[in-house]
């Protein structure tokens, strides 16, 4: 074993290792701190709220939806507010709550309507796309869709008699209760353990259009590389020949070691040249750039996004230059918050990183603020790239682009409740086709149908990320 | 038993890495001791009533931050050795869902409290400690004031591989560097620790303390240290008593019942014994992270201060580490927790509000730490101070670098001013000024911790409350006197008279000249140990303290240093057996340490062994040797000598120290028995030329001997002296008919 791994010091690692032989409240304070401390952070998050999710629902006692939903809501709470700079976790606990109602929406229709709804469901025609994409995803998540969309479609057609948002999909004490609980339970692990896949996968997925986005003898500026962008690169070094230019913060280690050597090593081997570049070298360089690839932390409701602090300067190089700039993020980073609530606020890391607290007069004389993230605008972004589909023009509301991702998906049509509020830029037209696809997107998003119904009624987006999934 | 039971873990980590779970069950957990108490009253009147290590730091009781560094660390027991106040601080352990392993979350396996009743020191602490058997293995200890966010896996990782290569190998201590300038933190330091190290390895060698006010400004380097091909003399280290230890270090605290402090008697005695017991203490030298101890009031400003600027990062308010806390960070820099109300109109930068704390309008707040369900009222200014928890600050009030703690009542517009601590629950009526100087310290309690019988003059007519004295109070004002201030009373009554929360503030004078010594000791000290790599010679660390006048105080040691030092050198340079003088050199530097002695003594010392040695020489019994051969000899008869009475006996080339040596050696002949005046003269002469050529002393030297009145005191010094006219006049005349002179010289003897 490596010899880092000898030590004390908790990591993520331990506490997975450990979830089973420690108690529930345990592992979740653990990763808690783990949060607080910055020990887990950015892609890691997602993972580790899916994985203690899946703990929460196949170790703790409930017994019936509400107690479950009420669960996962407090334990989903005290993540997010763990870490409020990461809005991911909000959103797999908004997934997660979707799917408990989901799943109780369906074992509650099939007690009420019998086996022959499910057969009815089951006969459903799922359409093919005459024009579908060839370069589609994976099957992996078009089966999710669909699997989404008929469980959407059993919540829709019930949803009229919810009361509220946040209790609309309760399950009425039925006398099958206990079997119901433990086929609930099984069936929501089985959907997060999707939403794991999912998570997982993610990167690879968008990796796959890398060799579209990328051709030969083009120069591709990265601004401090993700796990995402760093697989897509290699991916793309497997097909293509070019050049990256690898940005990083101008911070002279006492390692003297250049950042991303292992990158830059395997980028190397595949034929690919390498430039390491510090901030400061932007805008030299920029005019020989053909595109930039950022990854984004999160994506906002506006299409706006929460990235590594300093991608805001990389990204308007970029634009006085009319250089695209794609951002990578899969379709788990999509958060219903709007930045105007302030979320996008930036984070502020440990002064330390720049000014050395050994440095005693510029400990006194400056005040430090090292933002770790930072909000960068839509208008700035020209590609997004998820693992579902690509590409879209920049500064359209997330939700309309989703609707286009899932158009060309092909996913089945169904029966929807249209937003009253949705933008009109879509051309009548496509409207029927587009609206049909609404709901898997607003499933994938996280969003609960009832919670869209209410929305609807009153016409405005949520505001609050917490208010959603209850305080 | 440890070392084997890590190999076994670690085997059987590899054998099975896929079986989860099987992690927790390791032999080694790692155990922490945490001294809650250091038996210090640097936090009084605060600290009657509440033990330190619950104090509020930025909001945050002060233990949080210990037991939070420890639990990143990946501790699991620890043990909480409590002294003053040990019912309140269980209680609150208790009580905390974070930290009662009984509530199952945790990260501690096992938290235990140890009492021990008549515990005075740290010492006692862990010499009950190593009485309980509790430790099984390497354990961190650390102090209950500790913040800090350096990860410690490296360290340890070191630590365990050096205790398998060398089982001797005892403690790490955990270092922090400061750099070329020492900041803020270190600038609050009354004592410079100083640490000789072994760069390569990390291994310490030598530790001792400068502070200002000793009498001597030297540190003497042990002579061991130089036979380590090289070492590191540094004074710009912070030590903020993080120890990663073995079991064996509570065995040495054992075995010296005596020891109270781990810094200043333990390591300094371990490292000094380093010959009797073998034990090898090393340092972690880290250079990134924070590491600081909140233990003396200023310190208490400064990591507040850092805590603010998220030098502590990720132990920043806006992290809510602490359970019910929900801070947010908020413009100017500021962390505010929900459900404050702040008027529109107030302002608020670079500061941390607590929950439900109230401000009026046209309030300022700047820099400062308020706690929860504060009552600020309307045009109050607060600056640079701490407010703790249900604390009313009435309109128009203003409040300047002080510490306010718990349901203080301030009225209208009063004026509190710099340097001010208002202990709990005290009350300052409407319109009062506080003084200036001294800085007011009020309390409801007296110094026994009795209530104090109100003092109307100063807390105003319906406040409560009263001057705060401490025994040692005397020196609040007793600037002059300080060079006789012991030390640790300075350290602990200085800053709580002063505890000088703005170091730019003029009424502080006291401290501010300290800080600048503080600073100068530094600097000098670099300065001079890199003379000590070159020239070997004693150290001169700091400027400000004479060293002439230490003689009458230590009179009656140095009459057994004197005896016991000549007696030693005077028998190795006779033993005929072995011509090696380094272990007489090593005898000679041990008595040296446990005197004290100065270097007068040395150098009288050392000028009376060989003069004894050499009269020695010229009786009939020793070989009858002329006086030049007899002086020849008795310096270069044994190897090393020579070089010692360099180093050692002169251990200078200026020309007052040559002289000194001079003159000893003049005194020393006098007493020798049965030696007549002219011959003691030839002697001296003789000696003075052999000095010369070995190039120990220098022509100026020697000159300046001859011109130095005390030469001439008494008839029989006038005759030793005139017996060297021959020898001065040689000196003066020529240096480059060295040969020519010689001969001649040998001539008039």
């Amino acid at each position: 074993m490596a010899p880092s791994q000898a030590g004390y010091a908790p990591t993520l690692e331990k506490l997975l290792k450990s979830l089973k032989s420690q108690s529930l409240d345990a592992s979740i304070e653990a990763l808690i701190f783990l949060l607080k401390r910055r020990q887990v952070k950015g892609d890691d998050c997602a993972n580790a709220t899916a994985r203690m999710l899946l703990q929460l629902v196949a170790r703790s006692q409930w017994h019936d939806v509400d107690e479950l939903l009420l669960k996962v809501q407090r334990t989903g709470a005290r993540l997010a507010q763990a870490a409020p700079h990461e809005p991911v976790i909000g959103n797999i606990v908004r997934r997660v709550l979707g799917l408990i109602r989901d799943e109780a929406t369906e074992d509650r229709n099939a007690d009420e309507f019998g086996s022959e709804s499910v057969t009815d469901l089951q006969s459903l025609p799922v359409p093919t796309r005459p024009g579908a994409n060839p370069s589609r995803p994976s099957l992996v998540s078009i089966a999710t869709t669909a699997q989404m969309s008929k469980s959407m479609f059993n919540l829709l057609s019930v949803v009229d008699t919810a009361d509220s948002p946040m209790t609309g999909a309760s399950t009425p004490v039925s006398q099958a209760q206990t079997t119901s609980a433990q086929a609930l339970r099984s069936e929501v692990i089985d959907g997060i353990e999707e939403i794991m896949d999912e998570i997982s996968q993610a990167d690879d997925q968008i990796a796959t259009f890398a060799d579209i986005q990328i051709h030969p003898g083009d120069y591709v500026l990265v601004y401090l590389p993700s796990p995402a962008v760093e697989r897509f690169l290699v991916k793309a070094s497997a097909k293509r020949r070019f050049t990256v230019l690898i940005t990083s913060l101008n911070m002279p280690k006492a390692t003297g070691e250049a950042p991303y050597a292992a990158l830059r090593k395997k980028l190397n081997a595949a034929g690919v040249q390498t430039i390491n570049l510090a901030t400061n070298g932007l805008m030299a360089y920029m005019p020989r750039v053909n595109k930039v690839i950022f990854g984004a932390k999160a994506v906002y409701q506006n299409g706006g996004l929460l990235v590594d602090s300093g991608c805001y300067i990389a990204a308007r190089a970029a634009q006085e230059y009319s250089k695209p700039v794609i951002v990578l993020s899969g379709v788990y980073k999509f958060c219903p918050e709007d930045p105007a609530d302030g979320v996008s606020s930036a984070e502020l890391g440990n002064s330390s990183t720049f000014v050395s607290y050994a440095d005693g007069p510029a400990v006194d004389a400056f005040e430090v603020e090292n933002t770790v993230s930072e909000y960068l605008p839509p208008e700035l972004v020209d590609i997004y790239l998820t693992n579902l589909y690509v590409s879209f023009p920049g500064g359209v509301d997330v939700f309309e682009v989703l609707l286009l991702l899932t158009v060309s998906i092909g996913a089945p049509k169904l029966e929807v409740i249209l937003l009253e509020s949705w933008p009109t830029t879509i051309s009548p037209k496509k409207w029927d086709i587009l609206s049909s696809s609404t709901h898997e997107v607003v499933d994938a998003m996280g969003y609960d149908a009832a919670h869209i119904q209410a929305q609807q009624r009153t016409r405005s987006f949520p505001q609050s990320p917490v208010g959603s999934f209850g305080n | 038993m440890s070392k084997q039971a890590s190999k076994g873990a670690a085997a059987g980590k590899a054998k099975k890495p896929t079986k989860a779970g099987t992690e927790e069950k390791r032999e080694d957990v790692l155990q922490a001791v945490v001294l809650a108490d250091s038996f210090q009253d640097r936090f009084r009147p605060f600290s009657l009533e509440k033990p330190r290590c619950l104090l509020p730091l930025a909001n945050v009781p002060l233990i949080e931050y210990t037991l939070e560094f420890l639990a990143s660390n990946g501790v699991q027991d620890v043990f909480i050795y409590c002294g003053a106040h040990s019912e309140m601080i269980e209680e609150y352990i208790h009580n905390s869902m974070r930290w009662n392993p009984a509530h199952g979350i945790s990260p501690f396996a096992s938290v235990e409290f140890i009492r021990v009743s008549d515990a005075t020191s740290t010492g006692d602490f862990l010499r009950d400690l190593d009485g309980r058997n509790l430790i099984s293995g390497d354990f961190i200890l650390v102090h209950g004031d500790v913040v800090a966010n350096v990860p410690l896996d490296a360290a340890l990782a070191k630590h365990r591989a050096r205790r398998e290569a060398n089982r001797d190998a005892c403690m790490t201590m955990v270092l922090r560097e400061i750099g070329d300038q020492p900041h803020r933190a270190a600038n609050t330091r009354v004592i410079t620790p100083i640490f000789v190290v072994e760069p390569s390895t990390g291994r310490c060698l030598q530790y001792d303390e400068m502070h200002p006010l000793q009498s001597d400004g030297y540190m003497i380097l042990d002579p061991a240290v130089f036979s380590y091909p090289e070492f590191e003399i540094r004074s710009d280290l912070i030590d903020c008593g993080i120890d990663i230890c073995t079991p064996e270090v509570l065995a040495l605290w054992s075995e010296s019942f005596d020891y109270e402090l781990p810094r200043k008697n333990f390591l300094h005695g371990v490292l000094k014994d380093f010959e009797l017991n073998g034990k090898v203490i090393y340092t972690e030298i880290v250079e990134e992270g924070y590491a600081a101890r909140a233990n003396t009031l200023r310190m208490y400003d400064c990591i507040s201060k850092d805590i603010l600027g998220r030098w502590t990062f990720p132990y920043v308010p806006d992290s809510n580490m602490v359970r019910d806390q929900a801070y947010k960070r908020a413009r100017e820099g500021s962390c505010i927790e929900d459900g404050t109300k702040l008027a529109k109109d107030s302002k608020v930068t670079k500061s941390v509000i607590g929950r439900r704390t109230t401000a009026g309008a046209g309030t300022t707040i700047t820099r400062s730490i308020i706690g929860r369900r504060c009552k600020i009222g309307q045009n109050v200014k607060i600056e640079n101070s701490y407010i703790w928890d249900d604390t009313t600050v009435g309109d128009g009030s203003s409040i300047v670098n002080s510490i306010l703690a718990d349901s203080v009542i301030i009225g209208k517009d009063c004026i509190i001013p710099e340097g001010s601590l208002i202990s709990y629950g005290v009350h300052i009526s409407d319109g009062t000024h506080l003084p200036t100087t001294p800085a007011p310290r009020i309390s409801l309690l007296t110094q026994e911790g009795k209530p104090a019988s109100t003092e109307a003059s100063l807390v105003g007519k319906s406040g409560s409350g009263a001057f705060f004295k401490e025994t040692t109070g005397d020196d609040i004002d007793s600037d002059n006197d300080e060079d006789e201030v012991d030390p640790s009373a300075l350290d602990g009554s200085l800053f709580y008279t002063h505890p000088n929360l703005n170091l730019s503030s003029e009424s502080i004078s006291t401290l501010a000249s300290h800080s600048s010594f503080d600073s100068d000791d530094e600097d000098q000290a670099t300065s001079g140990f890199l003379q000590a790599g070159s020239s070997n010679s004693r150290n001169r660390l700091s400027s400000f303290a004479s060293n002439d006048s230490e003689a009458a105080a230590a009179a009656e040691k140095s009459d057994a240093f004197h005896g016991d030092a000549v007696h030693g050198l005077v028998d190795a340079l006779r033993n005929a057996d072995s011509d090696d003088f380094d272990s007489a050199k090593l005898e000679f530097m041990g008595l040296r340490l446990a005197n004290d002695a100065s270097d007068g003594m040395m150098r009288r010392a050392i000028a009376e062994a060989f003069v004894s040695r050499a009269s020695e020489l010229l009786s009939p019994e020793n070989g009858g040797l002329d006086s030049k051969k007899a002086a020849e000899t008795a310096f270069t008869e044994k190897k090393g000598a020579v070089k010692f009475i360099k180093e050692v006996g002169v251990g200078s080339e200026k020309e007052t120290v040559q002289a000194e040596f001079a003159l000893a050696m003049q005194k020393s002949l006098l007493d020798v028995n049965g030696l007549e005046g002219s011959k003691a003269g030839r002697l001296l002469a003789a000696m003075l030329q052999q000095l010369y050529i070995l190039d120990v002393l220098e022509e100026d030297g020697i000159l300046s001997w001859w011109g130095d009145s005390r030469a001439a005191e008494t008839e029989g010094l006038r005759v030793v002296r005139g017996e060297c006219r021959d020898l001065i006049k040689w000196l003066e005349e020529a240096e480059e008919e060295e040969s020519e002179e010689v001969t001649e010289d040998e001539d008039s003897e």
